[in-house]
Formats: C-alpha cells, structure tokens, sequence
C-alpha cells in the first residue's frame, strides 16, 4: 500500500459578492460591490492509500465538493498542497484526468443523444484504452451488472437510477487508479441503491481502485467504506475508521410507532412500559431510539404489539446531521 | 499525436445532430426564408438606386454573394459561446475540464460534426443550385482549392473569436447580451449580411485591417474569382493565416489565464 492522494493544510476561499436587498440595493450593487471571502475548506489534511474506499461526509455547503474539485484539478488551492499520484493536480490537469474517474450526482458525461455503447466508444478513443482492456472491462461489467439492455438505449431515454449506474460505468472504463464519486445515490430507490453500491464495492476489489465518495446517506457509508472523514463548515472533524464511529451509531436505528387512542398517553404509557428507550413524540409519531446491541427492532416492536394497536410504523437509519451534531457534543474521539 | 479521439469526436457529433430529424428540417426552411427576404430587399434597394451597377457590383452580383455568404455562415457557424456559456452556468463544464484533452480542442472536435452535416445539408445544395442558376458565376477551377483552404482558416479564425468571448463569459457568468454584441459584429463586419462593397470609405478600409473579413468576405472573394492574379489570392490567404496565428495565441493565453481565477458554479 503507498499514498495515492497526499493533502496538507489545504486551503480554499472564494470571494462572494453580498447583495443587497431590493431594487434599490441592486441599483447600488452595479456601483459599488461588497465581496466577502468565504473559507470553504479549512485546512484539511489526509492522506488516502491505493485502494481504499473512503466516505467523505458532511451537510450540504461544508465543503466536499470543494475539496473534491481541487482534487481532481479543476479548482486551484489557495493555500496547502494537494499531490495525486505524485503530481499537482491543477497544474497537469490533462495528465492527472488520464488517472482519475468522476460522477458527479446528476450531471452526466455521456453523450445525451446517443446509445450508451456509443458513448463507451468514444470515451474508449478519449483515453486512449486499447481493444483488449476496453473488452476486458466490458466482460467485468456484464458479470456486476446487467448491462447489454442498457448498452443500446440512448442516455436521455434512461432512468434516474440507469444513469448513474452508466455514469459510474463510464467513470471507470480507462481503469483509473482514483474514481470520486459526488452523491451518486442521490434521489435512487432502495433497490437501486443497493445495486450501485454492491457494483461500487465490487469494481474496487477487482481494479484496487481507490473510491472517494462523498454522500448524505449513511447507509452508503455503512455498506462501503472502511473509513470516514467527516468535514464541516471546511473544517475537518473526525477521519478515523469507520468501526469507531459505529461503535456509537451503527448500532442505533429509530423506531416510529403510531398507535391508536391519544398520541401523549399512549407514548407515557410505552414510556413506561420501555424503560430505559428514548421515547419522544416527533411530528405525530413516537419515536423510540433503540441500542440494536441491547435489544432488535422486532422485538421492541413485538412487545409493543402485545399491549398496542399499531397502525402504522417507520424505521429510520441514524443521518449524517445528527452524527455531527453528536461529534459537536464531544461523543467520539 | 493521436488523430483517432479527434475523428472519433467529429463522428459522435454527426451521429448526434442526425438523431435530429425535425431539426435540420426546420433549419432549412428557415434558411429559404432568410434567402426570400434578402432578395426582395436588395431587388428594393436596387430598384430605389435606379442604375443597375450599385458600388461596382451588379443585382445579381449581390444576390450570388450573400446567398453563398448565408450558406457558408450556416455551415461554419458553430455556436461556441452557446454551449460553453450553457455547461458554465449549469456547472457541466467541469466533466469537460477533466477530460485528458485540452479543453479548447476538445470542444472544438466535439462539435465539429455539425460542420459535416452542416455542410452537406445547406453549403453543398445552395451551392449547386447557384452554380446551376447562374451558369458561370462560379468557375470551376484552381480559385475552388484555394477557396477550401480560405475556408479552413476561416472556420479556425471564428472559433478563435467565438472561444474568446466565451472565456469573456466566464467572468460574467451572463451570455445573452455578450453573444449578441458578437454576433452583430462579426455578421456585419465579416461581410456576411451587407457585401464590404457597399461600406462608406473609411469604414470600408478599417474593415479591411480587421480579423473579422477574414473569416467569410475572403473565401467568398476568392470563389466568385474577385481577384486577378495569383499574388493577391495569396496576399488574402496570408492575411488570414496571420489574423488565425494571432488570434489561435490570443485566445489559447486568455483562456490559460482565465481558468485561474473561475470558480465553478454549483460548488
């Protein structure tokens, strides 16, 4: 194993413009402007070995994709340095995109018009990939996936979830040692995103390939990476394995529950018959927070049954915010 | 060097603009429409001027000119600063950037099958028809060799413009009003709505030091067989080199310059 991406004390701002309210202000704001800078990310540092799979996370705004950008070449830092593969990204662009993939949430670089196998074809010839790999690479994809149904239709026929399957296809045709990949569960159902993920992981035992994924969703997490950086608001807050950060959230799923009769007795009554759960009423449901390592869902669920009638129920993973919100509270590390 | 991603790219883009049927149908009428305007509005002037020579250039003349001149500006027309200015602002044009190619060429191959099938659904039939109508205003000779080679640079020349205002766009981050300036100057400048014939002195002899009559009044020139000698074909197509050199530096400095200080959108 060596180091693949190499980031120190990286830095970047932007200057934003501030606008001002209204007509009046917009008047204003052709004569004299306000600019503001803006740290999106704050001296980060890591360092990622070939063939890891890390999941990089945060809330919307805290500066992934940022970081993402100056890896991959297109945005210059304005402070730190970043080397992938040995060279400086943004100044051998061209160099570093012959080694690098990308799928970014819901643009797509294939060709809108045509069929998905023209797209392969042209990208083939883009990057220069000779017969023997280019089939090679093919043959892998039929064994993971479906694919000849999809080789034939054009792009802008697919679906949501077909796209971003193509897109992470494209992405690793040239086999390229580092793919970064920006939400590509995104706005999937739950099947699809099982099958992106299961071709994810699968593609990185294969190739080695080094994966940087940057998401909302937990599960993606959970399901793919043995590490996690977590940034917010540009600042880095936790980069360890992903096993520590389960030890304290892995485990807890929460429960929502409606039965009949009144929600506020009903949920003293459930109170007290759990004890030990966090019971709250969220939103016209109950919510229980339940230790999976102390008790299964089902069988909370089926004690409840017993004394309850349930008309309705939820079940709920952990999210990223409430995970930051708890790194805040000092629960890890 | 590899040809083949180039050949590759000029492939997709003619498979692409194919897929679009209705399209190129309605380009075309739209082109007949344009053409039915023009005459009707140089036969007026003309009719108004009361001579048949009006600035050294008979009725016909002009016609033949600017019905060529609208289909060579169909066909080299590529829309550059469209297309870059659309991926600026709805972000896509990071996927381009991380190409391993320049983004300059890659663009420019990315679109140029338009120019083949631009070429064969209007250039090629205008042409004909013209050489058939008139019957001898265009001869058939060395002036169709040099007038592809005029073309050629022509096209690189207007691209260079195109992909300098485009950068522009980049720091403005609007296209409309900047497309727009361009267009409007390039069209009138570049003899391809009003021959330079027709310009007031000293109007016409600024045009003359400008890059801009490079890109359609010269391969029209040499087509209709405006010049004597060969020497002054050469003197044209000289003039065009130099403009496309200066303008090729220009163009690719101000973009390396500029992709510096963008921040992408969507980030």
């Amino acid at each position: 194993m060596s180091a693949i991406i190499e980031i120190k004390d990286l830095t970047k701002e932007f200057k934003v413009l501030e606008r001002r309210e209204g007509l009046k202000g917009s008047l204003q704001d052709l004569f004299s402007r306000n600019y503001k800078t803006v740290r999106a990310v704050d001296n980060v540092s890591m360092t990622i070995e070939q063939g890891e799979i890390v999941g990089y996370l945060g809330p919307n705004g805290a500066g992934k994709s940022t970081t993402i950008k100056m890896m991959t070449g297109v945005l210059e830092p304005t402070s730190g340095t970043i080397l992938t593969n040995g060279i400086v990204p943004y100044k051998n662009r061209s160099k570093n995109a012959q080694e690098i993939g990308v799928v970014f949430g819901q643009r797509t670089q294939l060709w809108w018009a045509l069929p998905l196998v023209e797209s392969f074809k042209i990208l083939k010839d883009i990057y220069q990939i000779n017969d023997k790999d280019y089939n090679d690479m093919l043959d892998l994809y039929r064994s993971l996936v479906d694919i000849d149904p999809l080789l034939h239709k054009t792009v802008r026929q697919m679906s949501l979830g077909q796209r971003t399957l193509s897109d992470i296809l494209a992405a690793f045709l040239h086999n390229p040692k580092i793919v970064f990949l920006d939400e590509p569960t995104i706005g999937l159902d739950v099947a699809m995103k099982a099958n992106i993920r299961k071709l994810i992981h699968a593609l990185n035992k294969e190739k080695n390939t080094t994966v940087i994924l940057t998401t909302h969703d937990m599960g993606d997490v959970d399901a793919l990476c043995q590490r996690t950086v977590i940034i917010d608001k540009g600042k880095m807050l936790y980069d360890n394995d992903i096993e520590q950060l389960k030890k304290f959230f892995g485990s807890y799923r929460i429960l929502k529950v409606r039965p009949t009769g009144e929600l506020e007795t009903q949920a003293e009554s459930i109170k007290n018959e759990l004890e030990g759960f966090s019971v709250r009423i969220m939103d016209d449901w109950i919510s229980i927070l339940v230790d999976e390592e102390k008790a299964g869902v089902m069988d909370v669920l089926g004690r409840l049954q017993r004394s309850y009638k349930i008309k309705d129920m939820q079940l709920e993973e952990i999210s990223t915010e409430e995970v930051i919100k708890k790194i805040y509270e000092g629960g890890v590390n | 060097m590899n040809l083949k991603k180039y050949a590759t790219l000029t492939k997709a883009g003619i498979i692409e603009s194919l897929q679009f049927r209705l399209g190129t149908f309605v380009m075309i009428v739209g082109n007949l429409l344009y053409l039915i305007v023009v005459y009707y509005l140089w036969k007026a002037i003309y009719a108004s001027a009361g001579t048949d020579v009006v600035n050294g250039m008979t009725f016909t003349d002009t016609l033949i000119y600017l019905v060529l001149a609208t289909a060579l500006f169909n066909f080299m027309e590529m829309y550059t600063v469209w297309y870059i200015g659309r991926d600026i602002q709805s972000g896509k044009i990071v996927l381009d950037l991380l190409k391993p190619m320049d983004y300059r060429s890659y663009i420019f191959w990315s679109y140029s099958g338009e120019f083949v099938t631009n070429f064969v659904y209007t250039f090629l039939p205008t042409f004909i028809i013209v050489a058939v109508v008139t019957k001898g205003a265009i001869s058939f000779g060395s002036n169709l060799v040099f007038f592809v080679i005029s073309v050629v640079i022509g096209i690189s020349i207007n691209y260079s413009i195109d992909f300098i205002v485009a950068t522009i766009c980049l720091y403005t981050e609007s296209i409309w009003g900047i497309n727009i300036m361009k267009q409007v100057i390039v069209l009138l400048l570049s003899g391809a709505t009003v021959p330079l014939a027709f310009f007031p002195e000293p109007f016409k002899t600024i045009t003359f030091y400008l890059p801009f009559q490079s890109i359609y009044n010269a391969p029209l020139s040499i087509l209709l067989n405006a010049h004597q000698d060969l020497l002054s074909v050469a003197r044209v197509i000289g003039t065009q080199l130099i403009w496309c050199i200066v303008l090729t530096v220009i163009s690719k400095l101000f973009w390396k310059a500029s992709l510096r200080q963008i921040t992408v959108n969507g980030g």
